[in-house]
């Protein structure tokens, strides 16, 4: 592409009041750059404004010096050109006024005493947007060699079903995986179901044989039963799937990496990646490698994992006061299962069970914790077997103690009902003691609603155990990545398949993998469906996209992707390791392998590289770098007593959300803080930090989303990367004489605007008492 | 820590409630918003959130012998906040009937009083023997004399007379001469006698088993239940009770108390009418119908009117008001205590009319009215005037805070 230079100023929105426009203008023009400024340039004469230089030819890659990227993307959007968008608006004048800064008297402005922190930060943030434009590229979208827009659902079961009715009615052939011999899973077993239409008040048959005759019906659904996903190769778009019976041992049975104690020899010293590599393969002999593709695989675009639950099993110590050996101490699965097969009678001896007590939480009193794996799901079945005491027996009791009763939506309409019932009875409490008692059980509860100590006699006791997510066992997917065939991080989503609590539900770490139902979160039959729903609709989106050559998520519509400069590559593996999302494979040399589509662009690959040879067309090691460097430090040479000068790399997910609202409140803080959004911080490699301080910067911060337990990083890793590595370059640092509070980190949720100018001012604050960078003016 | 309870829910108690107007009790889902609303409640364990879950679980024993159900005013506020539906002040008057039949002897009464069903018989019952008294003392007033004079003869020196006719009046219509003021007196007295021993019995457990529950619960500092001093209570509580300053405490329905207390006044009113009366009679040997300007008619009169003016407001009332719920058991007393007042006002001004027969008639009425209320005292919506007296007393006696 041949680039044509172009930069355009917006004066209004307080923009040309502000800042000195000739001064500014000056900036491109030094560089022989035109420039136009216009007073409204996002009004319809604005946008023509720069149209008409694009058709007429002189103008394609433009720097817009006017508000925020957040803001008005869609009006500065022109086809074939590169845009970069200086944020004059949010980022300059809106934080801060001439009232804290006033304007330089034509006096001051060559003196070597004042300057003039606002216009400086404008015109440093327009030079950074020129380099960028330099040092980008337009992105050509990926196309996959083969591709295929069919979707796979893992299991049979309402989730599957409704997940695959979905995804057929749209248009979409479905494969449904089931490996027992029957479509219907656990809703197939139970005697009943809650309400999943209105009134939503009485218990209703399983929605089951309904779905199954709708699944049976649709032509587009393939339902293979007795069969499971032996692995699934390649990538979003063109995954190669091998399915098989369960059980049988097939070459194309998914290879799983060495487990961490195989990686040491008998000396305890960690192997050489050849030996590595020979124990791996003996590991896993008779099976294929990961990239070697099934040439009777199956090729799909996407996939629903929809393979469910089982019931937790509820042992241990901290359950000793349950009497769970006493048989007539049973879960709320075991329970479902008795009822199903007819009148509620006791394991033990199959007396009528008329006195039920059914137990939501087990903490005693010390918390209030209800059991693992457990959600609203689980109050509702509470209720709903509670019912089918009074159903069975009309002189039937059941009590439900619970900590907390989570009937949702709609389905408080069916607790309201279950408390109609004269022999459902409900308390919050603390249960402190199962134990038996003549001919049956006898339970204590502390804290209830009926006061202190309650005690209730029982036929029958059942404890609300949760729905374990089939993840936690077995990787289930059986992925062949080098990864591993599993989704990695589980511990951060409490073993559900899941990448981020709040902001993206089906995302697996796993492009592509979309998960719905009971294996994501305990969920019912109602929500079930919903989510299923939602899966089926990421798992079309992400053949649309993949088609496309398109990220899916979370930057939905971006065409670029890592690109590797292999004849540097030393083949160290930390791109592969360190993907969030497992994109990367490497060959038995441990030459990288992109698999663009499963890709989310969070660049965690280029932040790791040492050889910063990777890169995505429009953000680049260098285009980074050249940005920091276009950054103006002044030194002594300037001015008497110059102003220190900051880098701040921030993430463009949360962060830099928040430091727009910052501006918008017109909240101030330092400004001789130069921010650059990153995709991630997990993107950040530190050779910019490097730089940054070569140059004589004074300090760098890096500020991204939260990650530990309340987890908000949109990548997953990002964060939690960034900060393993800021750490590190602190003995770098102290190699080069300089302190290691220099670097500094910190983590912002988007709802935390208003902390951000302190972290930021109290970073300066931290490195204005260091002292200047003693690099400055090298 | 206090001693472990062991819940026993009653389903048949769920259903008793939900027959005598507590068709909501299932509706609560504890979230004391009536605790809160409840003008009267005390701080301590406050009511009716507690007494509403043990409705919900069927705990008879929690609730009967409870002294805060008796607390309670039925002001209505906790129905109107309810966000649920619940309506506590109705779950409470349909626990309080319970209570009432609970500690009634013999039961079968108390069930007939809130049994539609049997509201012929409590009327017809009362309805033949006031007739059959009212043939005696038309048909065989000579016979009656005799005996009357055969078996008290000269007692008392000749001062009793079977009739207390106006010696020398016979132009003035006197409905001794349709029934016998003896007869009346002779039905009354046991009457009267008999609720009050089912008073007297019902008060031993039900103060016994007050005090067990307000231990159990807490909501007393006394150990031990020291009659003479609840007497006392009783007395330190008798302005509250006059002034009605519970009620007036109350939002939603004020207007309620205005029309109770007339009642209330107006009852205190006649009970010492026909005190006075009795000894006129039988100390004083002057039988009535007394002169309009005797001060004892005066006193009479304005009870006998505001009576039927606070009965009547309260039907309206109860008319009116959608939110509450009004039960057989309501409309009973309700109506028990609207026509005595009614007939006893017709009586006096039919008689002042000359309407000889249908004076007697009224009378007749009248008396069967009289009859239900006494009869039916211990056992009816009506044994409020007790319960909730006693009730009152211990809570200030226990310190009930």
């Amino acid at each position: 592409m041949d680039k044509k230079y172009g930069v355009y100023i917006c004066t209004g929105c307080g923009i040309g009041d502000t800042l000195d426009m000739e001064d500014l203008v000056d900036v491109p023009e030094e560089e022989g750059l035109n420039c136009t400024t216009h007073p409204f340039l996002c009004s319809k004469e604005g946008v023509e404004l720069i149209q008409k230089d694009i058709d007429d030819g002189k103008v394609n890659a433009m720097v817009i010096g006017a508000c925020s990227r957040r803001v008005n993307f869609d009006v500065f959007n022109f086809d074939g050109c590169i845009i970069e968008r200086a944020n004059l608006r949010e980022g300059v004048v809106w934080p801060h006024s001439r009232e804290t800064y006033p304007a330089l008297t034509e006096d001051q402005k060559d003196d070597e005493e004042h300057f003039d922190q606002i216009q400086m930060k404008a015109e440093d943030y327009i030079k950074m947007g020129m380099i960028r434009l330099e040092k980008v590229t337009l992105p050509e979208p990926f196309k996959t060699e083969s591709f295929s827009k069919k979707i796979l659902v893992m299991g049979g079961g309402v989730t599957g079903m409704s997940a695959a009715v979905d995804a057929a009615k749209a248009g979409y052939e479905v494969t449904i995986v089931e490996k027992t011999d029957s479509l219907g899973g656990y809703a197939a077993k139970l005697r009943s179901q809650m309400p999943v239409e209105a009134p939503f008040e009485t218990l209703q048959a399983p929605v089951v044989d309904a779905l199954i005759a709708e699944v049976e019906a649709n032509t587009n659904i393939d339902v293979r039963t007795n069969c499971e996903v032996a692995r699934i190769a390649g990538q979003p778009g063109e995954f190669t799937v091998t399915i098989k019976t369960p059980g049988e041992k097939i070459p194309f049975d998914v290879p799983f990496p060495l487990p961490e104690e195989e990686l040491v020899d008998e000396n305890g010293k960690e192997l050489d990646a050849d030996a590595a590599h020979e124990k791996y393969l003996a590991y896993n002999e008779g099976k294929e490698d990961i990239l070697q593709m099934d040439p009777d695989g199956e090729l799909y675009g996407a996939v629903v994992l929809a393979a469910g639950w089982r019931p937790d099993v509820i042992e241990g110590e901290a359950y000793e006061h349950l009497a769970l050996d006493n048989p007539d101490v049973v879960t709320n699965d075991e329970f479902e299962m008795i009822a199903a097969k007819g009148k509620i009678v006791r394991p033990s001896d199959g007396k009528e069970a008329k006195s039920v007590v059914f137990i939501q939480s087990p903490g005693k009193d010390e918390d209030d914790s209800d059991f693992e794996y457990t959600g609203s799901v689980t109050s509702q079945v509470a209720l709903k077997q509670a019912r089918y005491v009074t159903e069975d027996y009309a002189d039937g009791k059941a009590y439900v103690v619970y900590q907390h009763m989570r009937t949702p939506g709609l389905q408080e309409y069916f607790y309201k009902s279950m408390q109609q019932e004269d022999g459902i009875f409900m308390t919050k409490g603390a249960v402190t003691e199962v134990a038996a008692q003549g001919d049956g059980l006898a339970v204590t509860a502390t804290n209830t609603l009926l006061g202190e100590n309650l005690a209730l006699k029982a036929d029958m006791v059942v404890v609300a155990g949760g729905m374990v997510p089939v993840t936690k066992d077995d990787p289930i997917v059986n992925l062949a990545y080098r990864q591993g065939p599993g989704f990695r991080d589980n511990d951060i989503f409490g073993q559900y398949a899941d990448s981020n609590y709040i902001c993206f539900p089906y995302e697996t770490q796993r492009t592509g993998i979309y998960a719905a139902g009971a294996i994501r979160r305990a969920m019912s039959i109602e929500e079930s469906m919903e989510d299923a729903t939602g899966a089926a609709l990421k798992a079309i989106q992400c053949v649309e996209s993949a088609n496309r050559g398109m990220a899916v998520h979370p930057r939905s519509g971006d065409m670029t992707y890592p690109d590797f400069f292999f004849q540097r590559c030393t083949q160290c593996k930390r791109c592969t390791v360190e993907c969030p999302f497992g994109a990367l494979d490497d060959d038995e040399r441990g030459t990288p392998k992109a698999n663009p589509t499963r890709c989310r662009r969070c660049g965690t690959c280029m932040g790791a590289c040492p050889e910063r040879i990777i890169s995505f067309a429009d953000y680049t090691i260098d285009s980074i770098g050249s940005q920091v460097k276009a950054i103006g430090v002044p030194s002594e040479d300037d001015y008497d007593e110059p102003p220190l000068r900051f880098l701040c790399l921030i993430c463009e997910n949360d962060a830099f959300p928040a430091l727009d609202m910052v501006g918008m409140n017109r909240v101030d803080y330092s400004p001789d803080v130069r921010f650059i959004p990153v995709r991630c911080l997990g993107s950040v490699n530190t050779i910019w930090i490097k730089d940054a301080l070569a140059q004589g910067i004074d300090g760098v911060i890096l500020i991204g989303c939260k990650h530990g337990d309340d987890y908000q990083c949109h990548f997953v890793k990002g964060s939690e990367l960034a900060e393993i590595r800021v750490k590190k370059i602190g003995d770098a640092l102290s190699s080069l004489a300089l302190e290691e509070e220099r670097v500094a980190f910190a983590e912002v949720a988007i709802d935390e605007y208003d902390k951000l100018p302190n972290i930021i001012n109290d970073f300066v604050e931290e490195v204005d008492a260091l002292g200047p960078n003693p690099f400055k003016g090298f | 820590m206090s001693t472990k309870y062991l819940a026993q829910p009653d389903l048949g108690f769920i259903a008793e409630l939900r027959g005598l107007g507590g068709e909501t009790l299932k509706k609560c889902y504890q979230c004391a918003t009536c605790s809160v609303a409840c003008p009267i409640s005390p701080e301590d364990s406050p009511f009716p959130r507690k007494e509403m879950i043990a409705a919900s679980w069927g705990l008879k024993d929690k609730l009967i012998g409870n002294g805060d159900i008796w607390l309670c005013h039925q002001c209505g506020d906790c129905t109107d906040l309810c966000p649920r539906g619940a309506a506590p002040g109705d779950v409470l008057s349909a626990v309080r009937s319970a209570a009432i039949t609970e500690y009634a002897t013999p039961k079968v009464l108390a069930k007939a009083v809130n049994d539609p069903k049997k509201l012929p018989f409590l009327i017809g019952i009362p309805g033949a023997w006031f007739a059959l008294l009212a043939i005696i003392t038309v048909f065989f007033g000579d016979t009656m004399t005799k005996i009357f004079n055969v078996l008290f003869g000269d007692a008392l020196g000749g001062r009793l007379h079977w009739s207390h006719a106006h010696e020398g009046a016979e132009h003035v219509i006197a409905h001794a001469d349709f029934v016998s003021t003896w007869f009346v007196d002779m039905t009354f007295i046991p009457t009267a006698t008999f609720a009050a021993v089912v008073f007297a019995l019902a008060l031993k457990r039900l103060i016994a088993d007050m005090h067990a529950n307000a231990v159990l619960e807490g909501k007393t500092d006394k150990t031990s239940v020291d009659y003479k001093a609840l007497a006392q209570s009783v007395v330190n509580i008798l302005p509250t009770v006059f002034k009605h300053e519970k009620f007036n405490e109350c939002e939603t329905n004020k207007d309620r108390a205005t029309p109770h207390m007339m009642v209330l006044f107006s009852f205190i009113g006649l009970f010492i009418v026909t005190a006075v009366c009795g000894t006129m009679l039988y100390l004083g040997n002057y039988p009535g119908p007394y002169p309009q300007l005797n001060p004892i008619k005066w006193l009479a009169n304005i009870a006998g009117v505001a009576l039927v003016i606070g009965s009547g407001m309260m039907i309206k009332n109860r008319l009116a008001n959608k939110d509450q719920l009004t039960a057989y058991k309501d409309w009973f007393i309700l109506g028990v205590v609207f026509a005595l007042g009614l007939t006893g006002m017709l009586t006096e001004m039919t008689r002042l009319a000359h309407m000889e027969y249908v004076t007697y008639f009224f009378y007749w009425l009248h008396l069967i009215s009289i009859f239900l209320l006494f009869a039916f005292l211990p056992f009816s919506k009506m044994a409020h005037l007790v319960y909730r007296l006693v009730a009152m007393a211990y809570a200030d006696y226990g310190n009930r805070k």
